[in-house]
């Protein structure tokens, strides 16, 4: 243990130093935020200009980046907490060293965030005084709570963190609790922050004028506020798994040995596998955000879907789809290193099929905004025939046919090496296909339904849609662990035998999660158009304007490659430590699993 | 020669990066941009350029068009087509006008049957029009179908006041001369003695101006020169320098030039 604290420890102890002192920089800056101080300097101007690439430019980046940061240390430890329990209670070292270099990731990158959202603190205050006086006037009692929990946030964590060999062993509940918590407090440091933004777009609480007429609470709680804590928490876990199953491609296409393949290999399939079961909840907490943005106001809904981001949502079709079918392909790819799976390749082609349409449903367009010349080629604002898979009711159906695909998928990998012993496989099976079928007819049955009935109903039938698919999941779930629990190996898994093509698949997942999250959030800011604080507080700045998705895409991709940079950097310090070290840890070592296991994880 | 996994793994994020911002740059680039303020209170206007101007309204700052259509049947809001003729049957005892109006301040109150009650105020933020808007985009829908007997008068004068967002504070037009105002600047203004503006002066001693068009609302402009010390002092320059006297020294049209320049210096 003595020798683990020496590099590497000493590396991220450094890096985590640094994240107090940054974060005891931005504390200050809170502290001059103080109403009175902050109406007494926002007396002065509304808007100070940013050197060369303006104000508008500057938060942008640093605020995308913050975000990634963010939602990466507050994703990862979700899941690497569930992997800890795993090998806790199955008592498997593998999963607690899988946990433990989970962590180590996202430890590495504390400070780096606190640096930005610092950073990004720094220029509101200076560049948007008027808009940050009147946030804090608002928000203020919420600036101590979001502090507070920072403070439980880090002692926890580095609790957790360091503590992993001194509470080993009988200890380890204290340890998972410790891990319990840091996961609470970060879900509570996202949710506070999340009120800030979520005012911004569908600001409640307030009269007319915006002044806060009751209580904070009221401003907190408003429209669009749970849905994005659901959506950004679900988005979080999804992003943390591609950014670790990248690091493990990363790794696997580097190793010099096949136990080191064969580690990363198990590494990435579990991330990719966490990205990909939070993945296919993601659509309906997307859904529900839609619901509640339309709830709040029609018109900014409709400007959402219809009106000049009515392309975005193409892209962001086109960035999902290839989630999808990349996903899909690496499990398929997966299964050729598992024997006995040569028995389900013959589902593939019919599950491509079905991605494939569904991919190229979900593209196309309903609303777009049209010059003349071209309504008047396509004869019309809708294309006459492609315009009826645009609505609603053929997107909902294809997205929910496609998770229900994406599930196959899964459900074939994970009994590829098996075989069950049980009597009553064969009834198992059928209530299975079953449950898939009832569930696909339920989806196309209110997706054809919702064409003749009124919007208003029409949006009701997606959650019929959504409750047969998650049936579905649970009860083919329900059978299948009982019936796979003791089967028949048909062999071993080949860990690291996977084509290395899979690991840029991996890759490829983690770049356009990276850049689709770029993207929703140029729309999350965007539909607010010129204002701040939507129909409260106007932004009169010249830079008023809501770019056009050329400029948008362009900055985006930008700040995803100083992402990756960073990350890239980040993780090479982080590793410096590893060099050369070969002290035994309190916590599980690397597991050996060149194809000598038969997990199925 | 064997090439750094680290380089190929780049090439590749490159390469997909790239390829997501090669196809939103091929598609068509809209900009969202800030509505304009049309005033037309206090000048002559014909009926025909109310109506245009409502037209206008119609189609963008009113953005009346995500939801109605003008001769083909919506499922959100009503067909639009003959509605100036049709306003004055709706409601006994209600004239177009009356019946236009309403609908635009208190969409809820005269909602058509089978339609849901989604239509907001369109004098409130975010939309917000003005009394001169909500005047032609009247004349504009009367014109439906109808005759445009619409008068500002018709529109209540409680209808269409800004919030706290300013809505009228970036489109603000100054009459002035701008060359005249720099003029003022370097002249009686005596404004150059302390500021920079662009080309003109050098003094540190106040606030460089070079670009407080970009940075400050024109309403703060023309406050500040008229009572500098009511907006405070930049911090980091002497308190009590500018002299209160300039709106009283300088004559009106000077202060509207010297506005007008300073509203130039981006």
């Amino acid at each position: 243990m003595k020798a683990r604290t020496s590099s590497s420890s000493l590396a991220t102890r450094g890096s985590f130093h640094c994240a107090w002192l940054v974060f005891c920089a931005a504390a200050l800056a809170l502290a001059a935020t103080l109403p009175a101080e902050a109406q007494e300097a926002a007396r002065d101007p509304a808007y100070r200009a940013f050197p060369l690439i303006g104000s508008r430019l500057a938060v942008w980046a640093v605020a995308q980046l913050h975000l990634n940061f963010a939602a990466f240390i507050l994703g990862v430890p979700i899941f690497a907490l569930i992997i800890e329990i795993i090998g806790w209670r199955t008592g498997e070292p593998r999963y607690d060293w899988l946990s433990h270099e989970f962590v180590k990731l996202t430890f590495a990158a504390f400070s780096t965030t606190a640096l930005l959202g610092a950073a990004l603190l720094f220029l509101f205050v200076g560049y948007y005084p008027r808009f940050w006086t009147y946030m804090t006037s608002i928000f203020f009692p919420t600036y101590w709570v979001y502090a507070l929990l920072f403070f439980a946030e880090t002692f926890t964590v580095y609790l957790w963190y360091y503590g992993w060999d001194w509470l080993a062993g009988p200890r380890k509940w204290i340890h998972v609790g410790l891990g319990v918590l840091s996961n609470l407090f970060g879900t509570a440091i996202l949710f506070v922050a999340n009120s800030w933004v979520t005012f911004m777009i569908s600001p409640g609480g307030v009269d007319e004028s915006g002044a806060l007429k009751g209580s904070v609470w009221g401003a907190i709680n408003n429209f669009t506020w749970m849905p994005i804590n659901i959506h950004r928490l679900i988005a979080n876990i999804v992003f943390g798994g591609t950014i670790a199953a990248a690091y493990a491609a990363f790794r696997f296409l580097a190793a010099k040995t096949d136990e080191e393949r064969a580690r990363y290999d198990w590494m990435g399939y579990i991330g990719n596998f966490v990205a990909l079961a939070a993945f296919i909840v993601l659509p309906f907490a997307g859904y529900w955000l839609g619901r509640e943005i339309y709830a709040f106001n029609q018109t900014m809904g409709i400007t959402m879907m219809g009106g000049f981001m009515s392309w975005l949502w193409i892209i962001q079709a086109i960035l999902i789809g290839i989630l999808f079918l990349g996903s899909n392909y690496y499990l398929w790819l997966g299964m050729e290193r598992i024997p006995g799976s040569e028995r389900y390749r013959k589902y593939v082609p019919p599950m491509l099929i079905v991605l494939t349409l569904g991919f190229m449903v979900w593209a196309t367009p309903r609303s777009l905004v049209l010059t003349l010349d071209e309504a008047r080629a396509m004869g019309g604002t809708h294309h006459p025939l492609l315009g009826v898979l645009g609505v609603m009711s053929a997107k909902n159906t294809v997205v929910n046919l496609m998770i229900l695909t994406t599930f196959l998928s899964f459900v074939l990998y994970r009994r590829a090496n098996r075989v069950s012993t049980r009597g009553w496989v064969g009834t198992g099976m059928a209530v299975q296909w079953a449950a898939f079928g009832v569930a696909a007819a339920i989806v196309v049955f209110y997706g054809v339904y919702g064409y003749f009935v009124e919007s208003i109903v029409r949006i009701g039938f997606s959650v019929y849609q959504v409750l047969a698919v998650l049936a579905a999941i649970v009860l083919v779930m329900a059978i299948d662990i009982p019936m796979f629990r003791g089967a028949r190996s048909t062999g071993r898994i080949r860990w690291g035998t996977i084509a290395p093509r899979s690991q840029y698949v991996l890759i490829l997942l983690a770049v356009t999660f990276t850049w689709l999250m770029g993207l929703m959030g140029f729309a999350r800011s965007g539909i607010r158009q010129h204002w701040h604080v939507y129909g409260i507080l106007r932004d009169t700045s010249p830079e008023a304007v809501t770019p056009a998705l050329g400029y948008a895409a362009n900055v985006i991709t930008v700040v995803t490659i100083v992402f990756f940079a960073l990350v890239m950097f980040i993780f090479w310090l982080g590793g410096l430590g590893e060099k050369g070290r070969t002290a035994t840890h309190g916590h599980a070592p690397a597991p050996m699993l060149a194809g000598g296991s038969d997990a199925d994880a | 020669m064997r090439v750094p996994v680290g380089v190929k793994v780049g090439a590749f994020s490159l390469l997909v990066m790239g390829g997501y911002a090669y196809f939103a740059n091929s598609i068509p680039q809209i900009e969202s941009k800030p509505p304009q303020e049309l005033s037309l209170e206090g000048g002559s206007v014909t009926p025909a350029q109310l109506v245009r101007a409502g037209e206008e309204i119609f189609k963008t700052k009113g953005t009346c068009e995500i939801c109605h259509r003008i001769g083909q049947k919506g499922t959100r809001a009503p067909d639009l087509a003959g509605i100036g003729g049709r306003a004055g049957k709706a409601r006994a005892g209600t004239s177009a006008t009356q019946y236009l109006v309403e609908s635009l301040l208190q969409p809820g109150a005269l909602l058509v049957e089978g339609y849901p009650n989604i239509m907001p105020a369109v004098d409130k933020p975010p939309i917000a029009l003005n009394r001169s808007e909500l005047w032609a985009l009247t004349a504009f829908l009367q014109s439906l179908g109808g005759t445009v007997d619409v008068v500002l008068a018709d529109i209540p004068a409680t209808a269409g006041a800004a919030g706290p967002g300013g809505a009228a504070a970036a489109a603000v037009k100054v009459p002035g001369d701008p060359a005249a105002g720099a003029a003022v600047f370097a002249g009686k203004g005596t404004c150059i003695a302390c500021h920079k503006a662009g080309k003109l002066g050098a003094s540190p001693v106040g606030p460089d101006l070079s670009q407080i068009a970009r940075i400050q609302t024109p309403e703060y402009i023309m406050k500040k020169i008229l009572d500098p010390a009511a907006l405070g002092t930049v911090a980091g320059y002497p308190k009590g320098v500018m002299p209160p006297t300039l709106g009283q020294s300088l004559t009106a049209r000077e202060y509207t030039d010297l506005v007008a320049f300073l509203l130039t210096l981006k």
